[in-house]
């Protein structure tokens, strides 16, 4: 066989399993377009007349608003807060190697490690006890927290790539720590950083226990109006979750396209470098 | 305080560390450390959220009680591990495949499209993949079973109705998750091999199984492996994905450990008991982070 028809073999062979491992994705965005018939029409049907009526009756909803807005606003504030206090900390760690170091970065690492309703538990109690449930603050506070272990981790194997004689160099030179911790090191673990933020980003963004659970009905974000069924109106309403679901994982979506060499990262705590 | 003499404190190196790790620290013990010392506390009470009563002291019961098998908590766990174990076997087995397939894909047309295609199930909100597995699961909806029984003429399967099959098709809908996650792992382990030794292994002629026990394995067993470790952990929690397709049902039949847990805890309130179960799993999780550490750490003295 010519080299150049392999070659084309092997490629349509890529595609076809990328396509695959995407076609319930495709499927959930066809379906995004059919009106409520189509979609419950035996056989399924892949010609149709598409309509953008979904989108428009999704648009005008008013909880759809303040879910999409909750889903946006605690993300960002979590995580933005989680990888500010994260970097601090793992420069901490990096450098100075206070006492029980490794005993910490053990304990950060195993809440991650515990199933989500055993976290979750005892800081239901405790918000409840303090009245803190349903409250954005609440609830930002907490995903920080939980976002904190995976940045830390991300971030310390970035900041002991970064030489101390950075720092030492700032310091000789008369900079102050501020100085030569945002201004010197900072700049240099930049990949470390958005790696951090864009993987608790779309933790976040996908959550639906702790919303669940902590939050209440002001904080509601998509996840939880999919899982408590906020668009059945008498059996589940499969345009809605259509709709609902292609617009909501456009975000997460457009990320590991566009930080595809963060990826790696991202999923491994920091553990693993490397590109795809 | 002005900016001055803030950095001259931050001059005390004492002060620095301490200034450097105490929003950390304080993130830590008001939101980790405080519900954790409440879990233990409550594993040793009988205290439901409904009843109205206060916790009562319960001595070792719950821890009894799970030993004894109570509410088939030791049935949970079992369903929970096979979950994992073949769950994360297939995806390591495909996965690897895919990687393989992959590894000499960098001048392919549209590589990154492709890939991003092929990582989305892993970014998907667990909840809505649930969910909308549900439909194409449907038994007069779906378009699975259409598929198949144009395919194959199979008759309509309930898949999540079916107690023998739910099991099953929950397991699918993982792996069709998380295989793309040990395809990247694959990749990033191939993608760590020295160029140099496969060269050296062409010119050699080695056959491709020797080409893998010998050259390749030896560089990317670490990262294979954490990813098979991070696998496991991830698997052992599943719950989003669950709830919104079968609930942990029909019967137990899906019933994994975190889900049992989270219905215990949050909707028949019994705090004493799902605390109980709560310090069961943090020490099987403290154990698997400790491998998790030790691989980390056998991979950095390895180099």
């Amino acid at each position: 066989m010519p080299q150049r028809l392999r070659t084309t073999l092997y490629y349509a062979a890529l595609w076809l399993v990328s396509l695959i491992f995407f076609a319930p994705v495709a499927w959930i965005i066809l379906s995004s377009f059919k009106t409520r018939n189509d979609i419950l029409a035996t056989p399924p049907k892949l010609i149709f007349s598409p309509t953008f009526e979904n989108y428009v009756d999704l648009f005008t909803r008013s909880t759809f608003m303040l879910q999409l807005v909750n889903s946006v606003f605690l993300s960002l504030a979590a995580v933005v807060l989680a990888v500010f206090v994260s970097f601090l900390a793992a420069f901490c760690f990096s450098r100075f190697k206070p006492k029980g170091t490794d005993f910490l970065m053990f304990l950060l690492l195993s809440i991650r490690m515990l199933p989500g309703p055993a976290v979750i538990m005892p800081v239901y109690l405790m918000y409840v006890a303090f009245g803190w449930k349903d409250n954005h603050i609440g609830l930002i506070f907490f995903y920080a927290m939980f976002s904190i272990p995976f940045s830390v981790w991300i971030l310390k194997g970035f900041l002991d790539g970064v030489s101390t004689r950075f720092d030492e160099t700032g310091r000789v030179n008369g900079g102050s720590w501020v100085h030569v911790i945002f201004r010197v090191v900072l700049p240099q673990v930049k990949p470390g950083l958005i790696a951090a933020f864009i993987f608790n980003l779309i933790f976040v963004w996908n959550e639906f226990l702790f919303n669940f659970i902590i939050g209440g009905v002001s904080t509601q974000n998509i996840p939880y109006a999919l899982a408590v069924g906020a668009y059945a109106d008498g059996g589940l309403n499969w345009t809605f979750i259509a709709t609902l679901t292609s617009i909501y994982i456009v975000p997460p979506v457009l990320f590991i396209y566009f930080f595809q060499k963060y990826l790696l990262v991202g999923m491994t705590f920091g553990t693993v470098r490397g590109e795809v | 305080m002005s900016t001055n003499s803030i950095s001259r404190a931050l001059d005390n190196r004492k002060f620095l560390v301490f200034a450097l790790l105490a929003p950390v620290l304080a993130f830590f013990i008001v939101f980790n450390t405080i519900p954790t010392l409440w879990l233990l506390g409550l594993s040793f009470h009988k205290f439901s959220l409904i009843s109205g009563t206060p916790p009562e002291f319960f001595g070792i019961r719950n821890f009894q009680d799970i030993f004894f098998n109570k509410n088939n908590v030791w049935g949970d766990l079992r369903r929970t591990f096979l979950f994992v174990v073949v769950g994360v076997s297939i995806q390591t087995v495909l996965g690897v495949l895919l990687g393989f397939l992959f590894w000499g894909s960098k001048d392919m047309p549209g590589r990154r499209v492709a890939l991003t295609l092929l990582f989305t199930p892993m970014v998907l909100t667990p909840i809505a993949t649930g969910t909308f597995f549900r439909f194409i699961y449907d038994p007069t909806f779906g378009a699975l079973n259409f598929l198949l029984s144009g395919l194959f003429g199979t008759g309509v399967i309930d898949f999540l109705g079916n107690p023998s099959i739910a099991y099953w098709a929950v397991l699918a809908v993982d792996c069709w998750m998380w295989t793309p996650f040990m395809t990247l792992m694959t990749l990033a382990a191939l993608g760590s091999v020295p160029k140099a030794e496969l060269e050296a292994a062409e010119i050699d002629r080695l056959s491709w199984p020797q080409r893998v026990s010998m050259v390749i394995w030896h560089h990317g067993k670490f990262i294979l492996m954490l990813g098979i470790l991070l696998r496991t952990i991830d698997a052992f929690k599943t719950l989003d994905l669950i709830i919104p397709m079968t609930k942990g049902g029909p019967g137990q039949t899906t019933r994994l450990v975190a889900v049992e847990l989270n219905k215990q805890g949050f909707e028949s309130f019994h705090m004493g008991w799902s605390s109980a179960v709560s310090v069961l799993l943090l020490l099987i999780s403290i154990a698997m982070t400790s491998i998790f550490i030790y691989i980390l750490n056998r991979r950095r003295k390895a180099g």
